[in-house]
Order: C-alpha cells, then structure tokens, then sequence
C-alpha cells in the first residue's frame, strides 16, 4: 500500500494504482475524457493533468502511478488554463454538426466543453482529417469527430481481441481504421465512443438519445445472457446498449445484442392466430377460437398420441409451462427440445460423472484463470461472452489458451497451443491430454482423494494410448505434451467446451474424457476456472432445467424418481413413457403421433435430418406452431399462434453458469401476439388446471425445482441474480471409463455456429444481414479442387442423411477433410445432411 | 572547423551573429559541417536547441519546414496535444512563411511550446523546443516575415532523422519506444516486427544482450532504466511460445548472389536483410552448428540451444542457404568465392585465443586449455574434453565468467577465476559476475598468473603474483601492477586462459585481394559502407570491430547488407540518407546524462524471475525464466517515449 495526499486529503491506495484510482479513492474527481476503465490506460487526451510536489511537468493522473508521499494537486489555476486549451485543441476543426450528430445529448466531448466553458477557439489550422469512411458494414466511421482516445482500439484489442482497428497516419491527418476481416460487429467501438466518431448505421439519424426509453433487460440470443439496456421509441426498438459494471459482460456486446434486434421489428412478425381453415390456406382467428381449437385437437388425440417441442428462445416460466401443459393438461410426456442433439447429452453425462447440471463455476471465473482450454467449441460464435472472460485470461492477463478444434476458430490466433484435431479423435484426445497429466505427475492429487468416490480409478487412466490417440487426431505428441504441461502445470483451469463437440457423434464419450480431464487438472478445484459447457442458444440451460425432455422433471430431476413428488404438488397424475426427439420423429412417421406442438423452434432449419422433419410435418394430423415469424415451418402449420420477442414479455432466463437474467418488457406485444407463457397458461386453465399468476408461478417453479431455491425470481432492482457456485461433495465424483471411439474416414461434413448469426432468427434482422446474408460452405481449396468446384461455385454435398446445396467459400480455416457449413440459413438448409446424433458425418461433394 | 553563428543547444546560449567567434570543437558539439555530397550544414534543429553554422540559412523558414515534418512524418497522434499542438504550430509557422502572418502568432507559438509540456511522449514537446528558441532568438526575423519585408529563403534541402537515447544509443538501432509501446499495448507481434526491422535474431539480444541501451534510458534520471532486453526476450518469446509463424517474406526474387562467410550474428544479419531484399544468399560456416559464437561462445544456460536454431530455421524459411562445416581458407578461398557471388561479406569473427605470455603455456600440458573461447566451443559442440576438478579460469571478461560457470556445469568441484585487477574493473557484466558467485564460483582478485605448475606434462597449479592497482591507464581503471615476491602456487588440475581473443585472417594472405588489416588483426573496412578494398568485398562483426557485442555485429551486418544491396544495384558504394542521419545524431550524441526531466517517478524496473543459484549451478536449463506479460506490460508502461527529431539544413 502507498500513502499519497490529494488535495489535501490522506489516501491509501495499493501498490501501483494510479493516481486517477486513488484520487477517486479519495472522492476527488479529475475531469478525464479518454479514460475508460475496463481497458489500460491510454493517456491520450491529457486533461487529468495534475500538479505534484517536486516534480516540474504536469502528469496524467489516469496512468502515472501513485507513490508513497506523493502530494498532488488536482485543481489549480495553471491546471484550469491547461485543460481549457486542451479541449480548445481539441475542438480545432472539429465539426459543428452537433444537432444531427448521434452522439449529440450524450457526448463526453459536448459535455467536457460545457464543463470548462470552452467558448471561444483561440486556434486555427487546416482541416486535413480524411473523409467519413462509408464503406465499412454497419458500422460508419466520422474521422473528423474524433478526438483519438483509441477506447474504440482498444476495446477491441483487449476485451474483444479482434484487434481489427488501429491508428492509422501521422499527426493531424491519423484516424481511426480498421482491419475489415478481423472485425467482429460487436458495436463495442460504437458503444465506448465518447463522440460521435462511430457510428451505428442502424440507428443513425434515427432518434435523439434524451428521447429513448430505456428498459434493463437481458440478451438472449446465445446462452451468454449479456445485460443489457433496450432503447425504444414509439413500440419500437432504436438500439440495444449495455452499461459497464453491469454483469458478466461489464458493458460489452456482440453483433448479436448491438446489430441483431432487427428481427424484432421485421415485416414478418406473426401478429394474429391463423388457422388453415379449408386444409390449404391460413385465416385469421380469434385467440378464443385458436385456443379452443389447440384443447379440442390435443384432447382428440390423446396424451400418446401428442407430442411438443420447447425451445430455449423461451423464458424459464414459459418452458414450464409448457411442459406442464403437456404433463398435467394433455397427459403426455412426449415431450423434448434441440437440447437433446447436443447439451442435454453432455449435461446428462456431467450428472452422472460430478451431479454437474451446468457450468461448475461462474463465467467471469475464467477471466482470471491461469490456463484455458476451449475444447470442439467456437465461443466466438457460440457465447462471445465467454470469448471476451478468454481474452481477460489470456490476453491482459498470463493465462496460457489451448485450443482444441477440428477448424480454425478465431480463438486460435491468441491460443499458445492449437490441437486441429480429426473428427472423431476428440475423446481420444482428450483422455490423452488427462493421462499425460497423471503420468507428468501434474495431476491435482489431494482433491482427488478427497472427491473421487474411488480414486484407483485414476487407473482407468493409464490404459490410454497417447500416441495412438496424437496419431488419431493429427497432432504431435509433443504438442500434446505442451499442452499437458500448461493446463496440468497452472494454478487454475478453465475448460470450456460447446457444440463441435457436445453435438458430435462422440458427446457422451467426449464429455465424460472431458470430465475427467478437469478432474485431473484441478480445474473443479477451487474458485477460480472450472467445467464449462456452452450451448449457442439462449435459454438452452432453462430448457432443461425447466424439465423439457421426457427423462426430466423441473429442476433435473428424474422423472421416476421425482414423479410422485410433482403429482402430488400438480395435483394430477403424469403420464408414463415418453418420447424424445428421435422418438417424436419416428411416431410422426409411423402415425402415432398426430399433434404435434411446436413452441419457438422450427425443426425445419434447426433441427439435424430436417429434410425428414420436413415429410414427417406433413404427416401430422394438427400441426400448432407458436412463434413470432412466419417461416417455412409457420406455413406447415394448422394453426399458428403469435407469441412475442423478448422485448415484449418478462420472465427469467438461465445461463449454463447458473445466472438468472430478468426480461422486462420494452415494448407492447405486436399485433394481436401474446407473451408465449399467457398463451400455454391459458390452454392449461382451459385444459381444467388452475389459473396461473406470475407470482404464484415463479413461487411454484422455485418450490419444485430445488435447483432453484437460492435465486430470486423477481429481480427485485437487480439486472441478474447469480445461484451458488456448485459444490463438489466428497467422494461423490467419478471417474468414467470411457474409450477413445472409432476414427471417422473420408472428408466430414462440419455444420455449426458462426458469429455474425444467432440460430436462425437473426437471419431476420437487417443488422447481420449486411455481413452475413446468406448460406455458404466453407472447403480447404484442396478439397475444393478435387471435388471439382471453384470458389464462389455451388457445391451439392451428400451424406447417408440427405444432401445440401450451397455456395463455396475457400478457406484454410478448415482443414484438408473438413467441409463446415453454417446452420443458420434455411437456403442452404444443411441440417438436411446432417443427421441425429453427430454435426459431422462423412460427406461427398461435388459441383451442382 | 566551423564556426557557431548560433547554438541555444544544451540550453547553453552562443550568440554571434553581432560578431565574436566560437568553433564548434570549443562547444564540444560533434556537428559534421557537410552533409553527403549534398554540401555544407547551415543549421541543425533538434530536441537541445539550435546550431545555425550558416548566418544565410533561414531559421524561420526552417522551424516551418521542421515542424511541417514533425507533423506530418513522424507525430504519433496519440496525444492531444501533440496531434493537434504541431498541427497549429505547422499551419501558423507557414502562415508566417508564406507572408500571411501577424504578431500575435508569435504568441500562440509561444503558448503552444508551453502547453505540449502536457504530452504523452517527448517527440512533439522536445519539437517544439527550438522552434520556441527561433522565436526567442530570431524575433526580428519573424518580424520580417510578418511586416512583409521578407521571402522565405529555404535551405537547398534539409533532412530530418526521428531517434530517442536507447535507439541512438543500441549499435543495431532498433526502434526500442516503438516496440515497447507495442508492448505496453499487449501487441507483442506488432512488437516484434517492430525489433526485426533492425535486429533479426531478437531471443538472442533479448537474453544476452549487454544492452548499451538501458545505459542511455531517460527513465533512470528518474527512477529506473527501463528493462528494454527483458521486454525484447518477452516480444520473441511471445511468438515462440504461441507457435506462430514469423510473418516475414522476401520482396520479390533478384538474381544477384552474395555469400555470407560466418553465420555469427554478422552474418546472418547481413543474410537476413539481403534476403528480405530479394537476393539468393548463402551461408558458409564452418561450424557444424547455426548461430557462430552464440552457439559454441555463450553457453546454453543463457542462450538455450533449441531457441538459437529457431532464429536460424527463420532465417533459412526466406531463401538463405547455410553450408555448415565449410571454413574459408581451409575448404574454399576467399578468391574463389569472390569469383563465384556478385557480393562477399566476411563475418568470421573473433575466435582465436590471446596467449597469456606466461612460462609453459606453449608445452602443451594435459590440463591446459588452449583457451576459453576454445574450451567453450568443445563444450558446446559435445566435443570430447575432460573437465578438471580443480579448475582456475583466467581473466575478467564474460568468456572467462562464462568458463567458470561452464566448468561448474562440467562436474569441476572448484571453479576458480584468476584476475590481476579487482572485481570493480571487471569487463564482464556485473550481474553475471553476481551470478557466477551466486553459483558458487570462487574469486581471486589482484593475482596474475606467471607460470604453469605441472608434473610430469599433467597441471598441478599455477604459479600467481599478486598485485596492487596504480595510476589509470589509458582505458580510465587503474593499472594494476605486480608486488614484487608476492608469487605463490594455487593448486589446480586445468587451467583455461581466457585474457582475450582475435579474428583468426590467415585466410586473407593466400589471395592477396588487397584487403588491409589493422594492427589488432581485424580487417578495415571504409567510409561507414563497411566494404573492404577489395571491391565488392563487404566484412563486419568481431572481425572488423575487434571482439564486440552481439548487438554490434548485428548493427553492422544490417548496415553492410544495405550498402551490399546499393551495391549490387548500382556498383557503387555510399551513405544513403538514413545511414547519414543515424552517424550525425550518433556523433551529436542524443542522451543527456543531466538532463533534468521533470517527470514523477518513483517506480521500480521488473526483473525476470531467475533460477536459485545452487540449484542452476549443475544444469544447463536457462537460468532466467520468461517475464510473465502482464509483467512485461508494467514494465513498459514505464517507457518515456523519449522521442526525438532533427534536421539538417544544406546547402
């Protein structure tokens, strides 16, 4: 600790503080305008210019550190002068377009010319600052505004590390510019622009920031749960921001929260029930009679006979319901969600292994580990949240990032180590990286024999072929070896994994390899890092914690075991059996299944093999799709029902590190849409159960769902409410015997996430649209070459499931044998070639 | 020598332009009065003041030009006051110039040299100093300009140099605020482009580097200096560490062909930029190893081995070809390779040892080392070589530190080092005497060897004589002198001379190419191009500067492999602009040892963190670990960016 005097005032402030942080310590305010604290100091504007004792030159409070006995001087006269003329440089030539500049109303350089009332300009020069840059994607840049804080570069290098902007020329005529094919879209230069430089294209022009009603909320188009605030006008959204300090995501957004709120207004939201009334074409109806007619069909077919499909678009409430909508009101357990092709078979493999129903530890615990390994994910694309808590451990801090991928993600250009590893060669790979571990003797020891429940069975470990599994995957052993000794040899861990692997042939077997990879490397040990399965889709952890799926009651709590418990608390009997996807599929094939509810998901983009789910559709006698666009699916559909977006509705959602996130409404349901809860709530009340009330409902979940006791529903104020960290219990930890799996042969078929679109609603929103419009196949161009087609050509890829058509994009981010193709689209719709139970399989392309 | 019209440099005033005379020698300013071929100085402008060396040069005309240039070449933007202070100041100087100017601009220069005190870095506030001066000094002039009685009289040219201290200072003159700053931003590749643009073999003089540098800090007239080697090492291990592949590549092929004789640090640097440039170039080393005295003179424990190839695997990645185990004068002649390359560069280095001029050194004892830079190489190359028990090493240099330590290393219970001054005159660097000690090598100061102790052709000890320290001798340390009859035996069973060493030329008296050489036996090159007299025949590093620093040769190799190109595009030899620029601030000297900064300090240099001295002591891992980069990152916050520009107005 150091001892300096501010103005007088004694402060103690830790070693290597700055002055800025001690003065503020001190309640002392230094007026600043470059300084941004997420990011290092930059020290650009000078205007926290302070006087100390005994030193002749003025000193940047907001980087000079602050030093035993230190007397500083934040106010004076001379000081005065100093900034004053500084903000007058500062407004040398800078234009006078204030009333129809976004930034106007709230702008740091507006404001900090108030504050000094700076009213005249003593200088003069040429104006040389380059032109506004119009060509960059959503994002416009207004050199002339700017004042070169570089938050913007900043931000981007050190929270984002997209690194796509930097300073580009000398003295007057520098601006601020960008390296186009490493920009993420996040908007964050846009948000921390203290002027008006950066410049949202989709809300330019639009409205005045005073005149924007503000509505704290939650993001939830992936799983990150980003806090943020809705700005709305009219029953419109203008723009998404987020506040620094404010959770997980401490101010921050990606293309998804800042770009992608478009959907929300699209021409294409359903705003009335329709109901196909001669067997072809769609009317408008009454809710009364759409409501009607779902209690009529589902009653007329019979619990076994009907079958419904959550999503993790909807809120926590809303799945609950609708599984009880199902359970108490049709009777039927026919019940699932796209959980069941990747998370849920993880996550049942966490349960089983560790009673892990999630992430082990919060997000922002892996910004301080000392080792990461990301593991078959993207986390780029699948929770840029968790990207940016990477980049806190591994580019601003001295965590060593191994990757593990079968592509070549972003995340590789900060990684020390990258494994590119085959397809199916993960679980090998990963039981490899814990037996070099145990072997380099790195492996934690002391928590293992006190939280194994037999820790002999680190044995198990021993049988694993190192080199056979390196060979499998196509990496060096002493690659390997490396990466063993980082996550192995670091105090703390974090091991993230998401849909390459989770939704690969190998989840089950991978995951449990994965376990036991963080048991060995201590990564449960403690409170900082841990075990984190990532999910692209927004409330995908609420969908199965709500019991969306036939082996799960609320809470993940097994149906067999729970059951009475729920049937007593329901008041009804539940049903037995029960169908999952698969099942549901093959039902609707072979006719047993002749109802079929399908609320916020749409099988024919999302779901594997949706070119099977596209016949079977047709084959369901009363098909009810409850969602907020029309689509491919709605037009399938007997009966369509209008829910609404997130920002018409409140309720909770849950991220996979246990955080509770409130939705509040901004906006008022469009049309004649109701909040998708009202909807299952009031086919419950007409399906003879209660009544449900928000309070009441939230009470009931929290009563069921022990997972959920420690959480408030409510928010009470708060933006999010975080549960308990989960506990390892002693001796109840497993080690599983798993095998390293069979290799695949031949070129593989990759379908996955990418950045720039969220599922496939965002394919609805102008926003990402601009960089990313439309499907596409990803080749290594020697692939490309021997299948015959050229880059920008259409390529037909064909596998045991189906086949896709698309556009080829070489690139070498995939390697020889890997073809990716982005699952978002309905136009190259390749989840037709992608079947149950892997995203790659092997695949045969050539020029359609 | 020329005489001062005016100087306000070093804040020292010399007025006479009313008369009086002062030679630039009396003012102990290192000014050259021509510039090239390009004709005499009239003025220099820079960070200290002024020099007018010409009372015709236009001193207002040259403040615009300079701060035109500041401006417009070299202001970073990254403040400001300095982004947009230079801008007013460039646009109301030429104002003023071009006869549009009033008095009260006079004032806003004034102000404005004021306010850029408040800058981030010294780059626009030291530019701004002597414009400030030519408003102080040269009032009347101005006047002139804005009561319309004068037109602006630009000098023929003027050429300007951007430099700080640590860049002046380092032989290879990298960009050290550069790529610190890079640093500082977490941008540890752009830091490492930024080192490879001067240095191209940075985990080498990022570990052993004596780094002259840091003696030329700024930030040590505050608190500290600035661990400006460290923070190399974390740039080139950054990339090492992340398996990234170096982004360089060669601009476009040429045909012309140069041999680099020696893959020393000269050598390579000469290849490295050569083919950056587009020209095939071959390597030819006699060792049978990359890295020619890094790899077989500076033992493993400071320069790991695996991360020596790297730098060398690099290398070879653009195009340059190394023949190992080919030594000029043995396997080729230098006339025969000349015949053979349109260009030559000899780096063979310094590597044969300085006989101690003691009785029985020549009889070839068992135990006696032919010399330390021989015993080294033995040792590093796995040559068989028996390491005694007892060991004394004699002399105070690195290689002599270097053969105690390596002894230690080589299963010696006693490692012992012999040196006829005391440890302050030690030419080896303090800390690795700290760490030789720390190791448990023994110390036997003010003692010189005067015979060799042996029985029977095997050695049994040395005979020593102590000494006492005199007057200074022409190198300032005192000269030590022997105590008459103070001789007494120190047992031992090897001994290793390590006084010294010197380029081995005999393959230079076969040819007879007319290639000169010095009386200390290195070769001499001319006219800063450092080309020998043999036409096209270029020679740097340890062969031309007697044995030096890593850094040297690489500063050399680098310069050699750009006059080579001029040459090889031209047939001719000379100076270009950058070259002439870097001599003239070089011998103006840019650090001001009593500069008094003015800056809060209080901060302290980061250290890397070092193995235990006993536990190094009988292994060959690398002592000092890698610098953490959040560490490094602190480190660098630290840095001044104590950057500077001067110009020169000619003619």
């Amino acid at each position: 600790m150091v001892n300096l005097k501010i103005d007088g005032k004694t402060v103690e402030i830790e070693q290597g503080a700055t002055i800025l942080a001690a003065a503020e310590k001190a309640g002392i305010r230094i007026p600043t305008l470059c300084f941004l604290k997420k990011v290092s100091p930059t020290g650009a504007c000078r205007i926290c210019v302070v006087e100390i004792e005994g030193v002749a030159k003025p000193m940047a409070a907001c980087h000079t550190p602050a030093v035993d006995g230190m007397v500083v001087t934040t106010q004076s006269e001379k000081l005065y002068a100093t900034r004053k003329q500084i903000i007058e440089l500062l407004l040398v030539n800078h234009p006078l377009d204030c009333p129809v500049c976004d930034a106007g109303g709230e702008c740091e350089l507006q404001n900090i010319t108030y504050e000094f009332n700076v009213t005249r300009q003593s200088f003069e020069a040429e104006d040389v600052s380059p032109g506004t840059i119009d060509g960059w994607p959503l994002i416009q840049q207004v050199p002339n505004r700017c004042v070169l804080c570089e938050k913007c570069v900043k931000v981007c290098h050190e929270v984002v590390g997209a690194s796509a902007l930097f300073t580009n020329d000398k003295g007057d005529k520098a601006f601020i510019d960008k390296h186009l094919e490493l920009c993420e879209y996040c908007g964050n230069c846009v948000q921390v622009c203290p002027t008006g430089t950066m410049i949202s294209k989709t809300f330019k022009f639009r409205a005045r920031p005073w005149e924007l009603r503000k509505t704290a909320t939650v993001c939830t188009l992936c799983s990150g749960q980003c806090e943020t605030e809705v700005q709305t006008k009219g029953n419109e959204i203008y723009r998404v921001v987020a506040e620094d300090g404010c959770g997980s995501n401490d101010g921050n957004l990606c293309i998804g929260g800042f770009f992608s709120h478009g959907y929300v207004a699209s021409d294409r939201r359903l705003t009335a029930p329709l109901l196909k009334q001669d067997g072809i074409h769609q009317q408008p109806v009454s809710w009364e009679e759409a409501l009607s007619r779902v209690v009529e069909k589902g009653r007329a077919a019979g619990g076994a006979a009907c079958a419904g499909l959550g999503s993790p678009r909807l809120t926590n409430e809303e799945n609950y319901l609708f599984q009880k909508l199902f359970r108490a009101g049709l009777g039927s357990n026919n019940l699932d969600s796209e959980a069941r092709f990747g998370f849920l078979r993880g996550m049942m493999t966490l349960r089983d292994q560790l009673g892990l129903g999630g992430a082990s530890n919060r997000y922002d615990r892996i910004g301080s580990a000392a080792a990461v390994l990301v593991f078959g994910a993207d986390v780029t694309a699948e929770a840029p949240l968790v990207d940016w808590q990477i980049e806190r451990a591994c580019l601003q801090g001295d965590g060593k990032l191994m990757l593990a991928n079968m592509r070549r993600v972003k995340l590789a250009r900060h990684a020390n180590i990258f494994l590119q590893y085959k397809p199916g060669s993960e679980t090998g790979l990963a039981l490899a990286l814990a037996r070099l571990i145990v072997d380099k003797g790195l492996a934690d020891e002391d928590f293992l024999n006190q939280y194994l429940a037999d820790p002999a069975a680190l044995e198990q470990l021993r049988t694993v072929d190192i080199d056979q599994a390196a060979a499998a995957a196509g990496v060096s052993r002493a690659l390997l070896e490396e990466a063993a000794d980082h996550i192995g040899g670091a105090e703390s861990v974090a091991i993230i994994f998401g849909g390459d692997l989770l939704k690969g042939c190998q989840a089950e077997a991978a995951t449990a390899a994965l376990a036991d990879l963080a048991l060995v490397s201590g990564a449960l040990h403690g409170d900082v890092g841990g075990l984190f399965p990532l999910d692209e889709k927004g409330n995908m952890q609420g969908v199965v914690d709500m019991g969306v799926a036939p082996e799960l009651l609320p809470g993940q709590q097994d149906y067999a075991t729970a059951r009475s418990r729920v049937e007593k608390a329901w008041g009804v009997s539940l049903p037995s059996g029960g169908r999952d996807a698969a099942a549901i599929l093959e039902g609707i094939e072979q006719g047993e299944i002749r109802f079929l509810y399908l609320a916020g998901v749409n099988p024919l983009v999302d779901f594997p093999e949706s070119g099977r789910w596209r016949q079977a559709l047709d084959k369901v006698d009363f098909l009810v799709v409850q969602d907020i666009l029309a689509s491919e699916l709605t037009e399938c559909a007997d009966l369509v029902l209008p829910g609404v977006s997130f920002a018409e509705k409140s309720g909770t959602v849950t991220s996979h590190d246990g955080r509770l996130g409130y939705l509040q409404p901004a906006l008022k349901p469009v049309g004649e849409a109701r909040p998708d809860g009202q909807i299952f709530a009031e086919l419950l009340a007409l399906l003879g159960g209660a009544p449900v009330e928000a309070a009441a409902l939230q009470t009931e979940i929290k009563d069921l769902c022990g997972l959920y006791e420690d959480v408030c529903f409510t928010g009470r104020g708060r933006r999010s409410c975080q549960k308990l960290p989960w506990q390892p219990q002693p001796k109840q930890l497993k080690i599983l015997p798993v095998s390293a799996g069979d290799p695949v042969e031949g070129l593989q078929l990759l379908a996955g996430t990418i950045l720039f679109q969220f599922g496939s609603t965002t394919t609805y929103a102008p926003g990402p649209a601009e960089v990313a419009p439309a499907g596409y196949i990803e080749m290594n161009p020697q692939d490309g070459k021997a299948s015959g087609v050229r880059e920008g050509g259409r390529v037909k890829l064909t596998t045991r499931t189906g086949s896709a058509v698309g556009p080829v994009r070489f690139s070498d981010a995939v390697p020889q044998g890997l073809v990716f193709a982005p699952v978002h689209f309905a136009d190259v719709n390749v989840q037709q070639a992608i079947p149950i139970g892997s995203c790659y399989v092997a695949v045969e392309a050539g020029k359609a | 020598m020329s005489q001062v019209i005016f100087s306000s440099w070093g804040r020292q005033i010399v007025d006479n332009r009313q008369g009086g005379e002062t030679d630039l020698a009396s003012l102990k300013l290192k000014l050259p009065d021509r510039y090239l071929e390009n004709g005499a100085i009239g003025a220099f402008m820079g960070w200290d003041g002024i020099i007018v060396l010409d009372r015709e040069t236009d001193i207002v005309a040259m403040a615009a030009e300079y701060m035109k240039r500041v401006q417009e070449k070299y202001c970073c933007a990254k403040c400001s006051p300095g982004k947009k202070g230079t801008r007013v100041l460039q646009d109301t100087l030429a104002r003023i110039v071009s006869g549009h100017g009033e008095e009260r601009d006079l004032e806003i220069i004034e102000g404005l040299s004021a306010l850029l005190d408040n800058c981030k870095c010294t780059l626009c506030m030291t530019s701004a100093l002597p414009v400030f001066d030519t408003v102080k000094y040269f009032r009347d002039d101005y006047l002139a300009y804005i009561r319309g009685r004068r037109k602006a009289k630009p000098a023929a040219s003027y050429h300007d140099k951007l430099t700080a201290p640590c860049m002046d200072r380092c032989p290879a003159h990298i960009d050290i605020p550069s790529y610190i700053e890079e640093i500082k931003n977490r941008r540890f590749d752009e830091s490492l482009d930024v080192i490879r643009r001067n240095m191209p073999i940075p985990a080498v003089c990022g570990r052993v580097c004596p780094h002259p540098c840091e003696s030329a800090c700024r930030r040590a007239l505050v608190d500290e200096p600035i661990s400006i080697m460290v923070l190399k090492r974390v740039a080139a291990d950054h990339e090492w560490m992340h398996h990234k592949r170096p982004p360089m590549a060669p601009a476009g092929s040429r045909e012309k062909t140069v041999c680099v004789i020696g893959g020393g640090p000269a050598g390579v640097s000469c290849a490295y930029y050569l083919a950056l440039e587009g020209y095939k170039v071959t390597i030819l080393d006699m060792l049978p190893e990359p890295g020619g005295t890094v790899a077989v003179g500076i033992p493993d424990y400071r320069m790991p081995r695996d991360l020596l190839r790297r730098e060398y695997e690099i290398v070879q990645g653009l195009g340059v070809e190394i023949k190992f185990n080919t030594k000029l004068g043995r396997d080729i002649s230098l006339k025969q390779v000349k015949e053979q390359y349109d260009g030559v560069f000899i780096g063979v280095g310094a590597f044969r040892s300085k006989p101690m001029g003691v009785e029985g050194e020549d009889q070839g004892y068992e135990g006696f080392s032919e010399g330390g830079i021989n015993y080294l190489r033995a040792v590093a190359l796995g040559q068989p070589i028996k390491t005694g028990k007892r060991v004394i090493v004699v002399g105070g240099g690195n290689t002599a530190i270097d053969c105690v330590r390596v002894a230690l290393r080589e299963g010696a219970e006693d490692s012992i080092l012999v040196y006829r001054r005391t440890r302050k005159e030690m030419p080896a660097e303090s800390y690795e005497v700290d760490d030789a000690e720390e190791e448990g090598v023994q110390f036997e100061f003010l003692r010189n060897p005067t015979r060799l102790v042996h029985e029977n052709g095997r050695i049994t000890g040395v005979e020593v004589v102590k000494m006492e320290l005199g007057e200074p001798d022409e190198s300032g340390r005192r000269r030590p002198q022997p105590v008459p009859g103070s001789e007494y035996v120190i047992p031992c069973d090897m001994v290793i001379p390590a006084i010294g060493q010197d380029p081995d030329l005999s393959f230079l008296e076969e040819d007879n190419l007319g290639i000169e050489t010095t009386r200390w036996n290195t070769i001499v090159t001319r006219g800063g191009v450092l080309m020998t007299d043999c036409k096209g025949v270029f020679a740097g590093g340890d062969c031309e500067i007697g044995p030096m620093t890593v850094v040297a040769a690489v500063g050399q190799g680098r310069r050699a492999a750009r006059a080579m190109a001029r040459y090889l595009e031209t047939g001719r030899t000379f100076l270009d602009e950058a070259d002439a620029m870097e001599d003239l601030v070089n011998n103006l000297g840019v650090f001001d040892k009593d500069e008094p900064v003015g800056l809060a300090g209080g901060t302290h240099r980061e250290h890397q963190p070092k193995i235990s001295g006993p536990e190094r002591a009988r292994g060959w891992d690398e002592i000092e670990l890698a610098m953490p980069e959040t560490q490094a990152v602190r480190e660098a916050e630290r840095c001044l960016r104590c950057y500077r520009v001067g110009m020169v107005a000619v003619g």
